[in-house]
């Protein structure tokens, strides 16, 4: 059970960083804007999904530490970005 | 009892990682951006709670962090998905469906 689960883990983290090139791609080329705020959304919820897949592997509390500090920034990032595009002002 | 809970992670695991597929390859192949913001809901509410529960599961002192960060997703998640689409909507990019609840009771480009 140990082994299976230590090979599954790496799968899922390459799969997960897969993931996440594709969310960039997204960004990278979107139609217009909005299209790649969702997709910086989206790249953003995977990078918390890739460091609590780090934090499984090496067995340590801190990397989760980081993921919450790292859900903190993008929650207010994209807030602001949404709020910029639709009005031209933040506030 | 070590051994039912690594099933019990590795359930998690596998269910989360196809669940966060699912959503990426909607958000890849869906015509606009509101039915994209439909699909990525899954990957925050569904993929990332599953594999932040499995790491409750498999790491040492782990538990109140993890429900902690669980927590905030379910609470950052659906607001972030709101603010995009209200946006989308306020900066008229066209959407594919024909039903329009919306026209003419929110006052384009004023802020709402």
């Amino acid at each position: 059970m140990k082994s299976l689960l230590d090979v599954t883990i790496w799968i899922v983290l390459i799969a997960h960083l897969l993931m996440a090139l594709a969310a960039a791609w997204r960004v990278w080329r979107g139609e217009n804007s909005i299209s790649r705020l969702a997709g910086l959304d989206l790249a953003s919820t995977l990078t918390l999904a890739i460091l609590v897949i780090i934090s499984i592997i090496r067995a340590n509390i801190i990397y989760i530490d980081v993921a919450i500090a790292a859900a903190a920034l993008s929650y207010i990032s994209t807030i602001a970005l949404a709020k910029y595009i639709s009005d031209h002002k933040v506030f | 009892m070590e051994t039912i809970l690594q099933f019990l992670a590795f359930l998690l695991i596998v269910s989360g990682t196809l669940l966060s597929l699912i959503g990426v390859i909607g958000f890849i192949r869906l015509p606009d951006v509101y039915t994209r913001l439909h699909a990525t809901g899954k990957v925050s509410v569904f993929g990332l709670v599953f594999l932040l529960l499995a790491a409750d599961i498999l790491t040492p002192l782990a538990t109140w962090k993890a429900l902690l960060l669980i927590f905030f997703v379910l609470a950052a998640s659906p607001t972030v998905s709101h603010a995009i689409s209200s946006a989308a909507y306020r900066a008229g990019i066209p959407m594919v469906g024909k039903r329009d609840d919306l026209k003419g009771k929110m006052e384009l480009g004023k802020g709402g």
